[in-house]
C-alpha cells in the first residue's frame, strides 16, 4: 500500500464514524462511531509511521488506544448510568442539559 | 517666632469651630442634651473671638503671610493650595465674623431656650459649622478655597434657614434659598473654569485682559448677586427669615451675605481688569438699593423690613465695589454688620416678647423694653447714617467714592435710598416701640433675660464706635481713607434727616393709621402684586418647565429609549442564540465539526 491509499482508507474510516455519530440515536452506536473515528487517527500515525520511518509515531498510536480505553470506561459508565435513569439509551430524548 | 504665633492662632480661629462641629455631630448624647452642646459651642466660639482678636492685635501693620500646602497639583506644577492667607483683610473680617458669632450665638442662648432639647443641640452644631465655614472662606488663599467656604456657607444657610423643618414655609424657604444661590453658584463655578483656563491659576490677583476678563468677572459677579441677595436675585433672602432670627442676624444680615462684597473686595484686582463688569455691578447695587429700599417701605413683618434693608444696604456695597472702590465697599461692609446684627437682634428681642413678626401686633414696647428699644435705635440711627454714628462714616465715604468715579446720576439715586431707608427705619421703630400696646390683653411683653442684652449691649458699642476707624480699616486693606466733610456727604445727612422727618410726620401721631396714606398704599398695592415674584413665577412656568419637560422627553425617549433598544435587541439576541442550545449531544457534536471544518477550511485558504 502507498501512502495515498492510505490516507483514502483513514478519511473513509473517519468519515464513516463520523456519520456513526452524529446519526447515531443509541449511545452505544454514538460511542462506536466515536470509537472508529479515533481508529482513524490510529490507521494514519501507523502508516506516516510506515513511511517516514519514525517510530514515534508508533508509539502514539499506543498512547492513543490507551487512551480510548480510558474513554469508553467512562463512556460506557455514563451509559450504564443514562440507562438507569432513563430505562432507555436514545439520546434524542435524553436532552436534559438543556434546561 | 512671630508667624509661627499668628497662624496658629488663625488657625485655632477656622478650625476650633470645625472641631466643635464634629465633635457634636458625632456625640449625639452631648447634641440630644441641647444645654451642653450650647455650652460647648459657646465657649468655642469664645475662643475663636478670643484667637482672631489677638491674631489682628499682632497682626496689625503686619505684611501680608501665606501658610499652606499644596493641594492640587497638574503635571507637577502646583496649581491650588489649601490654607491660610494671613492679611489686614483677613484679619479684620475674622474679627468681626467672632465678634458677630459670639453675639449671636450668646443671645441665641437667651432666644432659644423655649427650643426642645435635640432642637436646641441641632442649632448649635450648624452654628459652629457655620463660623468654621465662614472662616475658611475669609481667610482663602485663592479662588478654590473660597469657593468651598462659599458653598459651605450656602449649605449651612439652608440649613439654618429650615430650622423648624416642621413648618411648610420655613422648608420651602430653605429649598428656595438654596436653589438660588446654587444657581447663581453655577457663575462662581463658570467664572473659576474661566479664570484657569486663560490664566492657569485660581489667584485673587491673576491677570487677565478684555473679553475673557469681562466674561470671568460677570460670571463671578452672578455668584456674588445670588448671595448678597441683588436685584433680580435678591428674592431668597425675605423668604430666609423663617429661620431664627438669631440666624438671620448672622448669616443673612451681618456674614454670609456680605461674603459676595467679601469676594469683590477679596477679587478686587481681578475686577479692576473688566470696566464693563464693573459698569454693571454700579448700575445693580443702584437698582437694588433704591427697589428694596422702596418695598422695605412698605412691609408689616419687622424682620421682613429689615431683610429688605440688608438687600439695600448690599447694594450700596456692590455699587460702591463697582465704582472701584472696594475699601469703601468693605467699610461699609463691617460697619453694616454691627449695626444690622444690633438690629435683627434687637428685633429677635421684641419677637421673643411678643411672640409675633407682625409690626400691627407691637407698639408701645418703650414702657416694657427700654433697653431693648435703646438698641433698636441705636441700630436705626447708625442705618440711618446719623452723623458720629458708624453708618454716617461708611455711607459717606460710599457715596463720596461713587459721586467721584460714576458721576452725579447713581449718586443722586443712592441719595434717594437714603432719605427712603431714614423714613423705613423710622416707621419701624415708631410702629415697633411707640405708640398704643397692639399685642393684645393676654400677652405680657416683658425684657429680655441678660444674655440677650448683654450682646445687644456690646453691638451698640460697634454701631456707634466702628466709624471712628475708617482709617484704620482702610490702611488694613492697603488703601488710604480719612474721613472730612463732603458736598454728597452733607447733602447725605440732610436727605437723611429729611426722611427721619417725614416718618416721624407720617407716624409720630398717627402710628399705624399712617400707612393709610395714598403714596404708601398705592406703593403696598404695587409690592404686594409681588411684581417680581410674579415675573420669577412666570419665568419658571414658561422658561424652566419648557427646559425640565423637553429634558424629562430627551430623557423618556432618547435616553431611555437607547436603554430599551438595547435591552430588547439582547433579549431578541438571546432568543434566537437559545435555539443552538438544544440540550441534544449529537447537535452539539455536529457544531463542533461545522466549527472544525470552517476552521480548516479558513486555515487552507488563507
Amino acid at each position: 500500500m502507498n501512502l495515498p491509499q492510505i490516507l483514502y482508507l483513514a478519511c473513509g474510516l473517519f468519515c464513516i464514524g463520523l456519520y456513526g455519530a452524529l446519526t447515531r440515536r443509541n449511545v452505544i452506536g454514538l460511542l462506536l462511531g466515536v470509537e472508529i473515528m479515533s481508529n482513524a487517527v490510529n490507521v494514519l500515525l501507523l502508516g506516516f509511521s510506515r513511511f517516514t520511518g519514525q517510530v514515534a509515531a508508533q508509539a502514539f498510536a499506543v498512547f492513543v488506544m490507551a487512551l480510548t480505553v480510558a474513554e469508553v470506561v467512562v463512556g460506557l459508565a455514563l451509559v450504564i448510568l443514562l440507562y438507569r435513569t432513563l430505562r432507555h439509551t436514545d439520546v434524542d430524548e435524553a436532552n436534559h442539559l438543556r434546561s | 517666632m512671630h508667624n509661627l504665633a499668628i497662624q496658629h492662632l488663625v488657625g485655632v480661629a477656622v478650625f476650633a469651630p470645625l472641631a466643635t462641629a464634629l465633635f457634636l455631630a458625632l456625640a449625639v448624647p452631648l447634641r440630644r442634651h441641647g444645654w451642653a452642646a450650647a455650652y460647648v459651642s459657646v465657649a468655642s466660639v469664645l475662643v475663636v473671638l478670643a484667637a482672631s482678636v489677638t491674631a489682628l492685635i499682632q497682626g496689625w501693620g503686619a505684611p501680608p503671610v501665606e501658610f499652606g500646602v499644596t493641594w492640587l497639583k497638574l503635571s507637577g506644577v502646583p496649581v491650588a493650595s489649601l490654607g491660610l492667607r494671613v492679611d489686614g483683610l483677613a484679619l479684620t473680617m475674622l474679627g468681626v465674623v467672632g465678634l458677630v458669632a459670639t453675639c449671636v450665638q450668646v443671645f441665641s442662648l437667651g432666644y432659644m431656650s423655649g427650643e426642645p432639647r435635640p432642637a436646641l443641640g441641632r442649632y448649635f452644631t450648624y452654628h459652629s459649622l457655620f463660623v468654621f465655614s465662614m472662616n475658611l472662606l475669609v481667610v482663602a488663599p485663592n479662588l478654590l478655597q473660597f469657593f468651598m467656604g462659599w458653598e459651605l456657607v450656602g449649605l449651612t444657610s439652608y440649613l439654618l434657614i429650615g430650622f423648624y423643618y416642621q413648618k411648610p414655609s420655613a422648608a420651602y424657604a430653605a429649598v428656595k434659598a438654596f436653589w438660588m444661590t446654587k444657581l447663581a453658584d453655577m457663575g462662581f463655578l463658570v467664572g473659576l473654569l474661566g479664570l484657569y483656563l486663560s490664566t492657569g491659576s485660581f489667584a485673587f490677583n491673576a491677570q487677565q485682559t478684555g473679553l475673557v476678563a469681562t466674561a470671568t468677572t460677570l460670571a463671578l459677579f452672578v455668584a456674588v448677586m445670588g448671595k448678597s441677595a441683588q436685584f433680580p436675585l435678591h428674592v431668597w433672602l425675605p423668604n430666609a427669615m423663617e429661620g431664627p432670627t438669631p440666624v438671620s442676624a448672622l448669616l443673612h444680615a451681618a456674614t454670609m451675605v456680605a461674603a459676595g462684597v467679601y469676594l469683590l473686595v477679596r477679587a478686587a484686582p481681578l475686577f479692576v481688569n473688566a470696566p464693563t463688569t464693573l459698569h454693571i455691578m454700579l448700575w445693580v447695587g443702584v437698582v437694588t438699593a433704591l427697589f428694596a429700599s422702596f418695598v422695605a417701605l412698605v412691609q408689616t413683618d419687622l424682620k421682613r423690613v429689615l431683610a429688605y434693608s440688608t438687600c439695600a444696604q448690599l447694594g450700596y456695597m456692590v455699587a460702591a465695589a463697582g465704582a472701584g472702590a472696594s475699601s469703601a465697599a468693605y467699610f461699609h461692609l463691617v460697619t453694616h454688620a454691627f449695626f444690622k446684627a444690633l438690629l435683627f437682634l434687637a428685633a429677635g428681642s421684641v419677637i421673643h416678647a411678643v411672640h409675633s413678626n407682625d409690626m400691627r401686633k407691637m407698639g408701645g414696647l418703650v414702657r416694657v423694653m427700654p433697653l431693648t428699644t435703646a438698641a433698636f435705635g441705636v441700630g436705626t440711627l447708625a442705618l440711618m447714617g446719623f452723623p458720629g454714628t458708624a453708618g454716617f462714616f461708611s455711607k459717606d465715604q460710599v457715596l463720596e467714592v461713587i459721586l467721584e468715579h460714576a458721576g452725579w446720576a447713581p449718586a443722586g439715586l443712592l441719595l434717594v435710598g437714603v432719605g427712603l431707608t431714614s423714613l423705613y427705619m423710622t416707621r419701624a421703630f415708631l410702629l415697633t416701640f411707640f405708640g398704643a400696646q397692639r399685642c393684645g390683653a393676654h400677652a405680657h411683653p416683658h425684657e429680655s433675660p441678660t444674655s440677650m442684652l448683654a450682646p445687644l449691649v456690646l453691638l451698640m458699642g460697634g454701631a456707634l464706635a466702628t466709624g471712628w476707624f475708617g482709617s484704620s480699616l482702610a490702611a488694613a486693606t492697603g488703601h488710604h481713607y480719612h474721613f472730612h466733610f463732603s458736598v454728597v456727604g452733607g447733602a447725605a445727612t440732610l436727605v437723611s434727616f429729611a426722611g427721619l422727618g417725614l416718618g416721624l410726620l407720617f407716624y409720630g401721631k398717627a402710628g399705624l393709621a399712617g400707612d393709610e396714606r395714598v403714596v404708601l398704599r398705592s406703593l403696598a398695592t404695587f409690592v404686594n402684586r409681588a411684581l417680581v415674584d410674579r415675573a420669577y413665577a412666570w419665568t419658571f412656568s414658561v422658561v424652566a418647565l419648557g427646559i425640565a419637560r423637553s429634558c424629562a422627553w430627551f430623557d423618556r425617549y432618547i435616553i431611555d429609549g437607547a436603554m430599551n433598544y438595547t435591552g430588547y435587541v439582547s433579549l431578541l439576541a438571546g432568543r434566537r442564540l437559545q435555539r443552538f442550545q438544544t440540550g441534544n449531544v449529537i447537535d452539539y457534536v455536529a457544531a463542533v465539526v461545522v466549527g472544525t471544518l470552517m476552521l480548516l477550511t479558513w486555515g487552507l485558504f488563507q
